[in-house]
Parts: C-alpha cells; sequence; structure tokens
C-alpha cells in the first residue's frame, strides 16, 4: 500500500513537472526534514535529532525573484532519559524514566527571494523567511504516567537552499536547504522550541 | 484538472506521511521502565530514633471506596520484601505486641470506576482501613504530615506506610512519616515486588537505625 502511495506520488510529480510555468505560476513544494534541537530546547527538553519531519509550501511567484505564499509543516522530536530521581514535590521524590515528546506544526507566511531571478542555470539558489504560529504539542512521562500542554505561539523562520531543475525547460526539480525555526514555548520553566531543520524533496508548478 | 488530482495525491501523501511518523513514547518503554517510585517522607523525624517495627500479617486492598483485608502470594511477595529491607537497615522485627517503634502496612489501591483515586480521600479514611486499634492505640487517630499523592490513580498502586508508634503516647496519634508508592505496569507480580521494593528503600536513603 505504501509502495502504492509512493508511485502514485512520484507518478504525479513526472506529469505536473511538464507544464510550462506562466507569469503568476503557483508552487508547491514537498520536503523531507531533519531537525536538530538548538539552546534550551535541547539543553532541557530534548537533544536528539529528529528524523520525523516533513515540510509543505504553496507558493505564488510574483516574478522571477520573489515568491511568496504559505508554509505547513510538522516535527516529531522524542528522547527518553534513563531512570533517575526527580523532586516531584516538597517531600516528594520519584524514580522514573523520564520521556519527552514534541510535535510542532508551523502555519506560515512565507517569501522567498532567487537572486538569480530569470538567469538560466541548473542550480538557483534561494533564501526564506516566515512568520506565524508555530502550534506545538509538549508531553512529558514519568514512567508511563504524562501529561500533556498545547500552545500556539510566535514563530519565525529563516533558512537558504538551492533548487535544482529536472531539466533545461523544467519547472519543476529538486530542492535542497536548512531552515532556522525560533519558536516561542514560556511555560513550566522552557522558553522555546528552536531547532535548525534540514530538508530536501521535490518542487513543482501547479498552474 | 490534472494538476488538481496532483495536489490531491500531494496532500494525502504530505498528511499520511505526518501521521504516521510520530513516535510514541509509551510504546517505547519496558514494562519496568513504565513504573514509578514514590517516596514520601517526614524530614523532621530522625530514623536512627527508630529500632524495632511490626508488619502487618495482611493488606489492605482499598477497590472503589471500599476496603478489606487480603493476603495473596503478591500481597506475601511485598510483605517479605519489606521485611528484607528493613532489616537489611538494621531495624529488628518484633511482634506488634511487644511495644514495636514503627509500624508498617501495606495497601492495594485499585479504581476502576472512575479512572482515578483520589489520595486525598484515601488520606481521609485512612483510620478506618486501619483502626489504631489494630496497633494497640485505639482512639487515637492518625496526622499525616507530608502532602502525600500528587498522582491520580487509573489503574491500581502499592502503598506501604511507615508509622511512628513510638511517639504514639506522647503525641497522642500516629505520624505516618514515611510512605512509598508503586505505579506501573506489573506492579501486582510477586516476581517484580522485590525490585520495586529496593527502588523505594534505595531513593531512601536515611531509613536506617543507627
Amino acid at each position: 500500500m505504501k509502495a502504492i502511495k509512493i508511485f502514485a506520488f512520484t507518478m504525479c510529480v513526472l506529469f505536473v513537472s511538464h507544464v510550462n510555468a506562466q507569469k503568476g505560476e503557483v508552487k508547491l513544494n514537498i520536503e523531507y526534514s531533519y531537525a536538530l534541537p538548538t539552546g534550551s530546547f535541547k539543553n532541557d527538553v530534548i537533544s536528539n535529532g529528529s528524523p520525523r519531519g516533513a515540510i509543505g509550501d504553496l507558493l505564488y511567484n510574483i516574478n522571477n525573484k520573489f515568491s511568496v505564499g504559505l508554509g505547513l509543516g510538522f516535527q516529531d522530536f522524542y528522547q527518553k532519559y534513563p531512570r533517575a530521581l526527580y523532586n516531584t514535590g516538597d517531600k516528594e521524590v520519584t524514580s522514573a524514566v523520564l520521556s519527552n515528546s514534541v510535535q510542532i506544526i508551523p502555519l506560515l507566511a512565507k517569501a522567498e527571494f532567487y537572486p538569480l531571478g530569470d538567469k538560466k542555470g541548473m542550480i538557483q539558489p534561494y533564501i526564506t523567511a516566515g512568520a506565524g504560529l508555530g502550534i506545538a504539542t509538549f508531553t512529558q512521562y514519568l514512567g508511563e504516567f504524562g501529561s500533556s500542554d498545547n500552545s500556539g505561539s510566535f514563530m519565525f523562520q529563516g533558512g537558504a537552499g538551492v533548487e535544482i531543475p529536472f531539466s533545461k525547460f523544467s519547472h519543476a526539480g529538486v530542492r535542497l536547504g536548512a531552515n532556522y525555526n525560533m519558536i516561542n514555548y514560556n511555560r513550566s520553566g522552557f522558553s522555546n522550541f528552536n531547532n535548525v531543520n534540514f530538508h530536501a524533496g521535490l518542487f513543482f508548478p501547479l498552474k | 484538472m490534472r494538476n488538481k488530482q496532483a495536489l490531491l495525491a500531494v496532500l494525502i501523501v504530505f498528511t499520511v506521511a505526518i501521521f504516521s511518523c510520530t513516535k510514541e513514547p509509551l510504546n517505547n518503554l519496558t514494562q519496568e521502565e513504565t513504573r514509578i517510585y514514590v517516596t514520601n517522607s517526614d524530614t523532621t523525624v530522625n530514623f536512627g530514633a527508630y529500632k524495632t517495627y511490626s508488619i502487618a500479617d495482611s493488606v489492605s486492598v482499598l477497590n472503589d471506596n471500599q476496603s478489606y483485608k487480603d493476603l495473596t502470594p503478591v500481597d506475601q511477595a511485598y510483605i517479605n520484601a519489606v521485611n528484607t529491607y528493613m532489616q537489611q537497615r538494621g531495624y529488628v522485627l518484633t511482634d506488634k505486641n511487644s511495644n514495636p517503634d514503627i509500624g508498617i502496612d501495606v495497601n492495594r489501591i485499585y479504581s476502576t470506576s472512575t479512572g482515578y483515586y483520589s489520595y486525598d480521600d484515601y488520606w481521609d479514611e485512612y483510620g478506618g482501613y486501619w483502626d489504631p486499634y489494630y496497633w494497640g492505640y485505639s482512639g487515637y487517630g492518625y496526622y499525616v504530615p507530608a502532602s502525600y499523592g500528587i498522582y491520580q490513580v487509573t489503574e491500581g498502586a502499592v502503598s506501604i506506610d511507615m508509622l511512628d508508634l513510638k511517639n504514639a503516647n506522647s503525641k497522642g496519634k500516629i505520624d505516618i512519616v514515611w510512605n512509598g508508592l508503586i505505579r506501573g505496569e506489573g506492579i501486582f507480580d510477586a516476581a517484580t515486588a522485590d525490585s520495586s521494593v529496593k527502588a523505594l528503600f534505595d531513593q531512601s536513603t536515611y531509613l536506617h537505625s543507627n
């Protein structure tokens, strides 16, 4: 079933890659994402990298150098710490295996800038910036007993990368890059879920 | 039209990818790792001042606000484990009629009606489960100095209580000076009793008779 879905997805991408782009083109980016926590997120919550993430951007080409649109994504962070003692009350000590689980869904307004513009080349570098809402779910388990907190807070994203078209005349291709994500989370003594993600995937025009 | 189909296909794949790649923490725990061991103690107490103890020969089962005494192989395993680690810490087992310094009781707690058990209720009704008469102090009440039980019980727990009988007469009450709570999977298995009680004692290094 999974193979059928991947095949169907690949066929769709190959089909749309032959569509000639027009000015005002709408482009879709679909990418895999690997993320690394940074700062207090790394030090206080989860230090492990997350291989479980995806990015989807829907962008409108204003001209050959600028695109604007919406960015959506998902990243799942998880870490289990060995059994240790925790002070869970004034006179209470708990021995437990601690598990932290954080899921982040960005909902961003995004803009991308292509410095080479309409210069024809196989590699098009870009820089990107986004701002909006970072929806985070933070669940902390002592043993099998967990408590969960959902939050929606300001998120900023900045990044850079390259796009490599499948051919000289194709408006579809491969996309590689990295983003720095700043997500506020001022609860329970924590301050943020900042992370760096590295992404790779496909871009293709929708019309 | 074809582009819309492509978009739909992409969104479906994307959505499936999102919801299938989350790591579920509870699926990554062994049975031992699901367990938590919680201890509360009266930090004003010098546990070295106690020399002898007695332990109840059955456990109190608290089930949906009803209680009764029982002694299953699991209960006996917990009582044996408490004896083992109390004596390792230098306390001497004595008969309850021989004026022990410490009284120990073991409780099994279940909740099946609401999914939660209030520890406030547990302590409020404590005299009903363990009448002070059992320890030879008829008419006395219990006093709980520490704030116990921040967790709500959804399935079950084993609770071990340590009572100050040595100073009951002078204080006019029976202080509960130490409590250990065991929760998680496999706790009602005789094979896990010793390691669970050991964990409680390991994190209570102040429990020794000298």
